[in-house]
C-alpha cells in the first residue's frame, strides 16, 4: 500500500517532467522542424540512457538480444504517433486531437491491462478503475472549458 | 517515449469530412502509445529498466535518422545557433521512460496513463498560479481547480485498488 502510493507520486511526477520537456521542445520544433528537434531529443535521450548503463547498471542473465523481437518495438509506436500529431493537429485542431489520444491510450490501456496482453499481469476492470476513468474524462472536459474561455 | 500533451489550446479546424476520416487515425495513435508503454513493462522486468529505456532511444534515433536523411533539406537555424535551454528536452525523456517501465507491471498501462495526465494537468495548474520557473502568474480559474481535484480523486480511487 506504501509503496503503491510512493510510486503513483514517482509516476504523477514524471507526468509533470514530461510536460516540462514538451514545452520546452514545442518551441525547439517550431523553429528547426519537428524531425530534427525529435532526433535531438532521441540522440540524447540515447546517449545519456547508455552512460548511465556503462557506469550503473548491474549485470543482468538476460539481454535485449534474448528477448523475442517483437518486444523491442515499442519505439515504432512512438515515432508513428508523432507522425500522426504532426499531420492531423493542424487539420482537426489541438484540442480534438489530444482528447482522442487520451481516448485511444486509456482504452487500449484499459484492454491490455484487463486481457494482460503482451505479457503484461492481467489486472481485471474493477468498479473503482471504471470510476477513475469517468473523473478523468469530467476533468479533461474542465479543462478544455476553461482553456476556451481563456482563449 | 512521446505522450500528449494536456495544455490544451485550441486551434482553427478544417473541412467536417477531412476530421472524421482523421480521427480515427489519431485515437490509433493514442493507442499506440498505450501499446508501447505495454511493451516497456515486461521487457524492463528481463533486461532492466534503463536497457529497456535505451531500446527505445536507440531504435527511435535511426529511425529519426534515416526519416530525416531521406527527407532532404530542413529549414531553420543550426542547433548551435539556438539558446542553450532548448536543447535540454533531450535530457527529460529518459527520466519518463525509465518511470514507464517502473511502474506498469505494478499499476497497469491504464493507470499509469492516468497518472502521468494528472501529473500533466497539475504541473500546469500549479505552475501558472504560482507563476514557477519564470511563467507569468496568472491567476486559475475555478474549473482547472476542479479537474485538478477529480484527478487527485481518480488517484485515490487507483491506489484503493
Amino acid at each position: 500500500m506504501m509503496n503503491l502510493i510512493i510510486l503513483l507520486a514517482v509516476v504523477v511526477a514524471a507526468g509533470a517532467v514530461l510536460s516540462v520537456q514538451a514545452a520546452i521542445n514545442g518551441r525547439l520544433g517550431e523553429t528547426v522542424g519537428v524531425l530534427r528537434s525529435s532526433l535531438l531529443t532521441f540522440v540524447v535521450g540515447a546517449v545519456s540512457t547508455g552512460l548511465l548503463i556503462l557506469f550503473f547498471e548491474p549485470a543482468h542473465a538476460v539481454s535485449l538480444l534474448d528477448v523475442p523481437k517483437w518486444q523491442l518495438s515499442g519505439a515504432l509506436f512512438g515515432v508513428v504517433y508523432m507522425m500522426v500529431m504532426v499531420g492531423a493537429v493542424p487539420r482537426v485542431g489541438t484540442a480534438v486531437a489530444t482528447v482522442a489520444v487520451i481516448v485511444g491510450q486509456l482504452g487500449m490501456g484499459m484492454l491490455i491491462d484487463n486481457f494482460g496482453w503482451l505479457g503484461n499481469p492481467q489486472i481485471e476492470l474493477s468498479g473503482s478503475r471504471i470510476l477513475a476513468m469517468v473523473l478523468l474524462g469530467l476533468a479533461l472536459v474542465f479543462m478544455y472549458r476553461s482553456n476556451t474561455r481563456q482563449a | 517515449m512521446q505522450s500528449s500533451s494536456i495544455d490544451i489550446a485550441v486551434t482553427p479546424a478544417t473541412k467536417p469530412g477531412l476530421r472524421l476520416l482523421l480521427l480515427p487515425l489519431v485515437i490509433l495513435a493514442g493507442m499506440g502509445l498505450s501499446v508501447e508503454a505495454g511493451l516497456l513493462g515486461p521487457l524492463g522486468v528481463q533486461v532492466g529498466h534503463l536497457w529497456a529505456t535505451l531500446s527505445i532511444f536507440g531504435v527511435g534515433s535511426a529511425i529519426l535518422f534515416f526519416l530525416l536523411l531521406l527527407s532532404g533539406p530542413q529549414k531553420g537555424p543550426a542547433f548551435s545557433d539556438l539558446p542553450r535551454w532548448q536543447l535540454i528536452g533531450g535530457f527529460l525523456g529518459p527520466i519518463y521512460v525509465v518511470v514507464l517501465t517502473l511502474a506498469t507491471p505494478y499499476i497497469g498501462i491504464a493507470m499509469t496513463m492516468i497518472a502521468i495526465l494528472s501529473g500533466q494537468v497539475g504541473k500546469s495548474v500549479l505552475i501558472d498560479h504560482f507563476g514557477w520557473f519564470g511563467a507569468t502568474r496568472k491567476k486559475v480559474n475555478g474549473e482547472r481547480w476542479l479537474a485538478l481535484l477529480l484527478i487527485v480523486a481518480a488517484l485515490v480511487l487507483i491506489a484503493r485498488g
